[in-house]
């Protein structure tokens, strides 16, 4: 017992339990806590003494008993916390709190600025919020941001003079592809749907028939549910289109189509 | 269900917590039947006055509830989970008062000495038996307490002292109220460990 710093971390697991450790001494004990289940089950007993200890009372010999009714004022705040579990929601007159209650509310929140101890569970609980609006945020951002997207390619399709075509497989209904295409600008948009996956470092390529010939264009693979999506896709000009066709090919696109082809439709200019 | 009033098991315990946490306030009641008794004893000892005893005893539970679905049963017992609960509120409590107090300037300092009138007491008849019981064992274990040792503890658990604070209220050397506070600790550790709320694992 000679000088303040040299206690073991073990010895103070009985002051902890107790509440006698200084809001530092605490948090510095808790970091090594959290590594000792030893100390953690010396820590679970202290408790065990401690809560013991509210029973004693030298003052009083006869055994304290509750006021009638107490039970039912702890019930009406715990229903009232119900009813508004969020908000620390201003009571109605008749169940006006005892000035007791906003003494300790007030106690409690400068305690929490003085002293900072109360706070570490506090900071956590408000991080681990914070981190929750943020992905929250994210989540809410993404999903405008795909709104935005899909009202973008809506206002495309719905623009006059856009004319859809559908591209089918042959002898399998399953899969698809609408081929939007806004001869004023001479842009296409495609949207797959129900694509089967195309194997690792390949893709679907589009290609257009001009007079005849096979005419490169993009290339897209499908996300996981089976939808593909590509817009502003140049649409070849000068010449006579008849067809749109798809065919698996490696990931950058081919010069020429790689037979079979897999999905074919007919342009017809109107 | 006065069995289970009587004998407070620890699967009991947190299962009743357990069914708070999913939000079944009469979970809240049955804790309040066993433990009533010890929140009280803890707040009274500590605030000193009838009301504000009571008020810790329903802001104790009232945050029980709200706590209960992050109650760990593997960091200690129920008893011992409630009870801090209750002590903390009441340290707050009287810390806001001799704040107050000392602000105002009144002698509103109304904390009698004495223990509750009992006239509107009712007893509780669930859990007296139990408490009863261990309330002589503690008694008699800090009985067994040096005087230098009790009153560490004491300082400690009822007016929410670190032990600096303490060595600066006696002006006394830490290491001593160190000392003090783990022999102390440790002695009544030895003497009421059959009388745990929980028994330990």
């Amino acid at each position: 017992m000679t000088g303040p710093a040299q206690d073991s971390p073990q010895d103070l697991a009985a002051a902890y339990a107790l509440g006698a450790l200084s809001a530092d001494e605490a948090r510095r004990f808790e970091a090594f806590l959290a590594t000792s289940p030893e100390t953690q089950r010396e820590v679970h007993e202290y408790r065990e003494v401690a809560a013991l200890l509210a029973l004693a009372d030298p003052g009083a010999e006869d055994q304290p008993t509750l006021a009638a009714g107490l039970r039912d004022r702890v019930l009406a705040r715990v229903a009232e916390q119900k009813a508004r579990p969020l908000t620390a929601a201003p009571r109605a007159p008749a169940a006006r709190p005892s000035s007791a209650v906003w003494v300790a509310l007030a106690a409690s929140l400068l305690l929490a600025v003085g002293l900072g101890a109360g706070l570490v569970s506090a900071r956590g609980r408000l991080a681990a919020l914070e981190a929750e609006l943020a992905a929250g945020n994210a989540r809410l951002a993404a999903m405008q941001q795909r709104l935005t997207e899909r009202e973008a390619t809506l206002d495309a399709i719905l623009e006059p003079g856009v004319q859809m075509f559908q591209l089918t497989a042959k002898g399998d209904p399953e899969p698809g592809i609408q081929l939007f295409w806004d001869r004023q600008r001479n842009l296409a948009i495609v949207h797959g749907y129900r694509l089967k996956p195309v194997p690792g470092g390949k893709a679907y390529q589009l290609w257009f028939i001009k007079d005849g010939a096979p005419v490169p264009s993009v290339t897209f693979t499908p996300e996981p549910d089976g939808h593909a999506r590509v817009e502003r896709i140049p649409v070849p000009q000068g010449g006579s289109l008849t067809a749109a066709a798809v065919t698996v090919e490696p990931e950058g696109g081919s010069q020429q189509p790689t037979l079979p082809i897999v999905m074919v439709g007919t342009l017809t200019q109107s | 269900m006065p069995d289970a009033a009587s004998r407070p098991s620890s699967a009991a315990d947190g299962e009743l917590v357990a069914r708070a946490a999913q939000g079944d306030e009469r979970a809240i009641g049955q804790l309040y039947d066993r433990y009533g008794t010890v929140l009280y004893a803890v707040a009274y000892r500590i605030a000193g006055q009838r009301a504000d005893a009571e008020e810790v005893v329903i802001e104790a539970l009232a945050q029980a509830w709200r706590e209960a679905p992050r109650f760990e049963a593997g960091r200690g017992s129920v008893a011992g989970w409630l009870t801090m609960i209750a002590r903390s509120r009441a340290l707050d409590l009287v810390r806001a008062r001799s704040r107050r107090d000392r602000i105002t300037a009144t002698a509103a300092a109304d904390r009698p000495g004495a223990s509750p009138a009992m006239g509107e007491f009712r007893p509780d008849p669930g859990g007296a038996l139990d408490h009863e019981e261990r309330r002589r064992q503690v008694r008699q274990a800090l009985d067994g307490l040096s005087p230098p040792q009790r009153q560490a503890i004491e300082l400690a658990y009822f007016e929410g002292l670190s032990q600096s604070e303490i060595a600066e209220r006696l002006q006394e050397p830490l290491g001593t109220v160190k000392t003090r506070v783990r022999l102390g600790m440790q002695k009544l550790r030895e003497s009421l460990r059959p009388f745990y709320f929980e028994r330990g694992t």
